[in-house]
């Protein structure tokens, strides 16, 4: 099975996530800097409280591109592989059979870069395909409901 | 549409009667028990409490009424219908084949007037209070009802000619496959304190020597008061777990009064209950994993408790959609469970363990990297903040020992739980079964068909992939929230054998 890539644009919408969380963050390390600074804490202080702020700060900014690179996700008429995780490396086989309704989603960020969320629901549990273009959710979400009938008729056969 | 059993309104206004003066008692609670009140204002208070008691009553009252008048069940061809509800009116239509569980539940006020609840679900609910059929009926009538539903989900179609079901074909004691005897709760009661007791004294021992440590390095009247007081604690834990001991005890014979597990068919019934009495009646193709759990205690002494998975809920607590599931077996000897297996669900003995855990320090390694970052920023933010406030040497010592020796205590606990992890985890593939091995502290063997393994999961890291060993996550067919299990550090060939079982 031909495994694919994220499309440049997720990581994008990615790095705008994480832009996002660095400012929060970085509003509350200054805040709390400003807290040891009015207490006279003196360099030392502010170098101890800075070191893991500056090391949040930067996996948060890191962390999307090392997501990207480890993304890889197919399919074919029988199952839908996705592979993810930069440390902790997961890959999940979910049988096409098993699929109970699919989903696309899509936040104000997705919708502004043509993104969207794809969620496959069996009757077990519910897996998400992180973020693909839309014209490629829909081509999925199309074919997959395709392949399920087509699955579910020659199991039927095969229970026969 | 047939109305439910005048019965209702008798007994729901017996028990909204103690539920009146318990409203009144918070409410006035202030008035009588406070020593400032003034015995004037307690008399003068009487006429409001009475007339707060009808209103109250009458509100009861009122309510149940129109319930009883709205609400209603029949049985039609292929499907059973139920009305209810007061403001928010609710008609629920229940096809005869789409049952899942029939249960039926008499509170010790419904037993006074003998009338009895009856639920039916059709597996998309998770607790008796969501099922789609509510009915309140005469006891006799109810167990008619649950005789010939029983038979209808398998047949589908109420006929004119289906013959009128019998009460007494409800399945009696002497049918059970399972006896949890007064010795065995009394066991099962002593084995949960224990357990109690235990971590407790484990931890107060060792927080124990962290103070024996830290008092022979330094001189600090601090740890003698800080030393008595541990002591206070652990002996006021011990004479809690006692007392709990008795109350344990006592609802332990209420809760499982008459414990029976039956099986008529395709049908496990599970009665049980004095107070309140329940008798749960649900298919057997409904189960969906056998999970047989062992604590730490009841594993070193050989006991374990048998639970069920299932789609939809398995008793009235609706227990397993937290991380519980519904107990099949309370408490039995980890050696019977495959014999009670055996004779309950046949399908689901477990098999012994054929895989073992692949290596030991995977089950630490991450928890000792992040462990002694935490612990060493912890200690040394700790050593600048004593020395920017300027505590005395020995203060900071302590202080540090102490840390030390509370980290070094966690991580005991750790290396001991992933031992525990490490001969515990494993797998079984039979016979289109799995049997998975996990857990550390507490044992977990779930058992599960391969027609139920929804999908597979591999997790590792790039070390552990070049030493060819993954954790695998499981998923299973079941609406509960625990519908994953996951067993550690496994040989990774183990992937490619359970994806094989997936029906693609």
């Amino acid at each position: 099975m031909e495994m694919k890539k994220l499309d440049k644009r997720v990581l994008t919408l990615w790095y705008i996530r994480a832009a996002i969380t660095a400012l929060v963050l970085a509003g509350v390390f200054a805040g709390a800097a400003g807290i040891l600074i009015a207490n006279d804490v003196g360099p030392l202080g502010l170098v101890a409280a800075g070191i893991p702020a500056a090391l949040i700060l930067c996996l948060t900014l890191i962390f999307p591109a090392l997501r990207y690179k480890m993304y890889s996700w197919g399919y074919d008429d029988k199952r839908i592989i996705v592979k993810q995780g930069v440390i902790f490396r997961q890959r999940v086989v979910i049988p096409v059979c098993q699929i109970q309704d699919l989903h696309r989603t899509q936040g104000p960020f997705m919708m502004m870069l043509g993104l969207s969320g794809v969620t496959i629901s069996t009757a077990g549990s519910n897996f998400n395909i992180s973020t693909l273009t839309t014209a490629e959710a829909d081509r999925m979400i199309d074919e997959l409901e395709a392949n399920l009938e087509v699955r579910i008729e020659e199991l039927k056969n095969e229970k026969i | 549409m047939k109305r439910f059993d005048k019965g209702y309104i008798f007994s729901s206004l017996l028990s909204d009667f103690f539920s009146t003066l318990v409203i009144l008692f918070i409410i006035f609670e202030d008035l009588f028990f406070d020593e400032t009140s003034k015995k004037e204002d307690m008399i003068g208070a009487i006429p409001f409490i009475i007339i707060g008691f009808v209103v109250i009553y009458l509100c009861f009252a009122i309510y149940r009424i129109l319930y009883y008048r709205a609400s209603g069940y029949e049985l039609g061809e292929t499907e059973i219908k139920c009305n209810r509800g007061v403001l928010f009116k609710k008609r629920s239509v229940l096809e005869y084949k789409k049952i899942h569980a029939i249960n039926k539940k008499q509170t010790l006020f419904q037993r006074f007037f003998g009338i009895a609840v009856l639920t039916v679900d059709s597996g998309a609910t998770s607790s008796s209070q969501q099922a789609e059929i509510t009915v309140i009926e005469k006891d006799k009538t109810v167990d008619l009802l649950v005789n010939e539903l029983n038979a209808l989900k398998e047949d589908g179609i109420r006929g004119a000619e289906t013959p009128a079901a019998e009460a007494d074909v409800l399945l009696s004691d002497k049918d059970s496959l399972y006896n949890f005897t007064s010795k065995r709760k009394i066991l099962y009661t002593l084995i949960n304190i224990v357990s109690t007791a235990f971590y407790t004294a484990l931890l107060g021992a060792l927080a124990l020597i962290v103070i024996a440590f830290c008092k022979t390095v330094i001189q600090f009247d601090l740890l003698g008061t800080v030393l008595i007081a541990l002591l206070i604690t652990v002996a006021a834990m011990l004479f809690l777990s006692a007392f709990s001991f008795i109350i344990s005890a006592v609802y332990s014979f209420v809760a499982y009064h008459k414990f029976t597990i039956t099986r008529q068919g395709n049908n496990i019934q599970i009665s049980y209950g004095l107070l309140d009495k329940h008798t749960n009646t649900f298919s057997y193709d409904r189960i969906k994993a056998v999970k047989i759990t062992q604590s730490l205690v009841q594993r070193m002494l050989g006991f374990a408790a048998i639970r069920l998975e299932v789609i939809g809920y398995t008793d009235d607590n609706g227990s397993n959609n937290s991380a519980e599931i519904g107990v099949l077996v309370p408490f039995c000897k980890y050696k019977e469970v495959g014999e009670i297996l055996k004779k309950v669900l046949p399908d689901y003995v477990p098999e012994k363990k054929q895989t073992r855990s692949a290596s030991y320090f995977p089950f630490v390694s991450w928890f000792m990297l992040i462990w002694s970052i935490v612990m060493g920023t912890t200690l040394l933010s700790l050593l600048a903040i004593l020395q920017f406030v300027g505590a005395p040497a020995y203060g900071i010592s302590a202080v540090l020992l102490s840390v030390a020796g509370a980290g070094i205590l966690i991580l005991c606990i750790k290396l001991v739980s992933a031992a525990l992890s490490y001969h515990t985890n494993g797998i079984a593939v039979s016979n289109g079964k799995i049997t998975a091995y996990s857990g550390g502290f507490t044992k977990n063997v779930t058992v599960f068909l391969a027609k139920n393994l929804i999908a597979v999961a591999d997790v590792t890291t790039p070390l552990r992939k070049k030493k060819g060993i993954t954790s695998l996550v499981m998923h299973l067919k079941t609406n509960a929230l625990s519908n994953e299990v996951m067993v550690h550090i496994q040989n990774d060939t183990l992937t490619k054998e359970l994806e094989e079982l997936l029906i693609l």
